[in-house]
């Protein structure tokens, strides 16, 4: 006697379809799982033997094997629980043949009720893709799968549930996505407000420009300016994401498990910081099995701050370059290979040396030539290559902390952060990228015009800095940025200008 | 004062009158190779039941059930598949202890299965 099913197994963003088979047969009575299970999935007999008997139903006799098709593809995660179940059922002729392809995943508890599970929403996006009739999906989740547009989803809460709902007779979900796209983006007061730093309007206006256009930020300073306080303030500054860009992120992290309760769909754009002992499989991913999310794509579509920036292990710091380029990150271990995305901003703060007070007028500097060449080493030139602006945030003089007037608040640079952001979707639409630090080089010749003077001088700077062919295009992103955050249609002298200033900050002049 | 082996017979006894009232039919009794022993072969239906006997006189000493270990599991375990391959049997089968401590007797149905002693992975 056979059962089927279909269920599906995440690996990295991704989730396979994966076809539950099961066979009830004579002999002696044994239940074994084949297909590449992971001891998670192995150990998920038991839960079924004592759900299918708790729930009143027979556990059949004889010899029963459970198998997931294709063979070849390593299982992780305990969703199996409820198809083997069911499928056992089926297979011994408890329930009958369902009629619909639906796809099945839940954690059974010993009592036969369905527990909530991670990776619903790319689930559901495959089982949209490969036309299923549905999903059947544990009730805490439901929300989540509901996401995905024309995919009916069946929320459950006990294995009895699932059998209704494979007989025809279950709940059904209906969500209003737009709405749960719409709403939910409740505007959480501001904990950390711009006017709040005193003084260091350059660097402020560099965060703002970060926050516009994506554009990777390294803040430089002695101990006490402000570095830390100016990064803290970023979250709030950052543009919403799109409604494709949330279900981009969420997925992740649904993936990861970091969905907090009850929140349906990631609105705000991720933030992480990362303390600097942070480990290289923690930065990039890793971990047993199939391996797991790192930091830069937890902080995919969002902000990566590393303070004290060399601080970190040089190897793990190096490991950011490849994917500051590509925007993915491909793990290779023994069996698998997952591919994750991990487009994120860049923003550091490092001190110019060791003792933190190299360039200060009101303190002397008190290390030697060697120990900053050392700590400035951590930061090797290819990785300062991939970063747009540099900004010097120095102490403040004591007129600058007493006297100086409250800056602008967040929400006043947050409007115009979110309007140039507008203004970058807009030209999108014609060519694909999502930010201007992300336009390739042939959306730069085409959206990065420059005026008579503009080009004179870009020429002039090109001479002086010694710009590279890189370098040339970064710093016409940045000028698209700054006249994005005026509403200029092409890129004025002036622009390019502010756009090259930040590339002259002290870390480079005396390295 | 009966032997051991005599109070072993009559607890049999007992357990094929107890399976016999409940349905059961009972096949074959103290089958023996030399891998292990099977007091009562018998039919539920259409499941084949090896069904273990355990006698106590009292519930000390964690029970009459509590006798069945994983080696008696396994010499059950042994029997029964020489007694399949014997009897060229295709029925599917089920592991059931009567465990008796004086005037109580109770039937255990499903009491373990094959991969609680080796498991397979």
């Amino acid at each position: 006697m056979f059962g089927r099913l279909l269920s599906g197994v995440v690996v990295g963003v991704e989730a396979k379809l994966i076809e539950v088979q099961c066979d009830v047969g004579g002999g002696l009575p044994s239940f074994q799982i084949v297909g590449l299970p992971d001891k998670e999935v192995s150990e998920s007999r038991e839960r079924i033997r004592s759900a299918i008997r708790n729930c009143g139903l027979t556990f059949p006799p004889g010899r029963i094997t459970a198998n997931l098709a294709p063979a070849d593809l390593r299982k992780q995660g305990v969703g199996f629980d409820l198809p083997i179940a069911l499928s056992i059922l089926i297979a011994s002729g408890q329930v009958g043949v369902p009629a619909s392809r639906l796809l099945i995943v839940g954690e059974l508890a010993l009592n036969g009720d369905v527990r909530s599970a991670h990776g619903i929403l790319p689930l559901a996006l495959e089982a949209s893709h490969n036309k299923l009739d549905g999903m059947m999906v544990p009730a805490d989740n439901a929300a989540e799968g509901a996401l995905v547009p024309a995919l009916s989803i069946h929320p459950i809460r006990s294995l009895n549930e699932a059998i209704a709902v494979l007989q025809g007779v279950g709940p059904r979900f209906v969500m209003d996505v737009s709405a749960a796209a719409a709403g939910e983006m409740t505007q959480k007061p501001v904990e950390h407000d711009l006017s709040e730093v005193r003084g260091q309007v350059a660097a402020k206006r560099a965060l703002e420009i970060a926050a516009a256009g994506g554009h990777n930020l390294l803040l430089i300073g002695p101990p006490g300016a402000g570095k830390s306080m100016l990064a803290r303030c970023i979250p709030e500054l950052l543009p919403p994401l799109s409604f494709d860009e949330a279900l981009d992120v969420t997925r992740i992290y649904s993936v990861a498990g970091l969905l907090s309760a009850g929140e349906v769909l990631v609105r705000r754009r991720p933030f992480r910081a990362p303390h600097h002992t942070i480990s290289y499989a923690g930065m990039v991913g890793g971990g047993h099995g199939i391996p797991g999310p790192g930091e830069i794509t937890l902080a995919h579509r969002g902000v990566l701050f590393l303070d004290e920036m060399p601080e970190f292990d040089r190897r793990v710091l190096e490991t950011l370059r490849q994917p500051l380029e590509d925007q993915f990150v491909t793990l290779a271990r023994a069996g698998v290979s997952v591919r994750y995305p991990a487009s994120f901003t860049l923003v550091g703060a490092m001190n110019p040396c060791p003792c933190g007070h190299l360039g200060d007028e009101s303190h002397s500097c008190a290390c030697a030539v060697q120990d900053i060449r050392r700590y400035r080493r951590h930061m090797s030139g290819p990785l300062l290559d991939r970063i747009d602006l540099f900004v010097d945030v120095p102490r403040l003089t004591p007129d600058e902390l007493m006297d100086t007037p409250l800056g602008e608040s967040t929400d006043i640079v947050r409007e115009r952060v979110a309007r140039a952001r507008e203004r970058q979707w807009e030209r999108a639409d014609a060519t694909g990228a999502a930010s201007n630090a992300r336009l390739v080089p042939q959306e730069v010749r085409l959206q990065c015009h420059l005026d008579a003077e503009g080009s004179q001088l870009l020429r002039r700077a090109i001479t002086r800095f010694g710009l590279s062919g890189r370098g040339h295009g970064r710093v016409l992103r940045v000028a698209r940025t700054i006249a994005d955050l005026v509403g200029s249609g092409d890129i004025g002298a002036a622009h390019l200008a502010e756009a090259l200033r930040y590339r002259s900050a002290s870390l480079l002049r005396d390295s | 004062m009966m032997d051991q082996a005599g109070v072993g017979a009559a607890a049999e006894e007992q357990a094929c009158r107890v399976l016999r009232a409940e349905g059961y039919l009972i096949v074959a009794r103290n089958w023996r190779t030399r891998f292990g022993e099977i007091d009562i072969v018998a039919r539920d239906g259409e499941v084949l039941v090896f069904v273990e006997v355990k006698a106590r006189s009292s519930s000390g000493y964690g029970g009459a059930e509590g006798a069945v270990g994983p080696a008696k599991q396994r010499r059950i375990i042994a029997a029964a598949k020489a007694f399949l391959a014997a009897n060229r049997c295709e029925l599917a089968s089920r592991f059931d202890v009567v465990a008796m401590e004086g005037n109580d007797v109770r039937i255990l149905r499903d009491a373990f299965q094959v991969d609680d002693v080796w498991p397979s992975s």
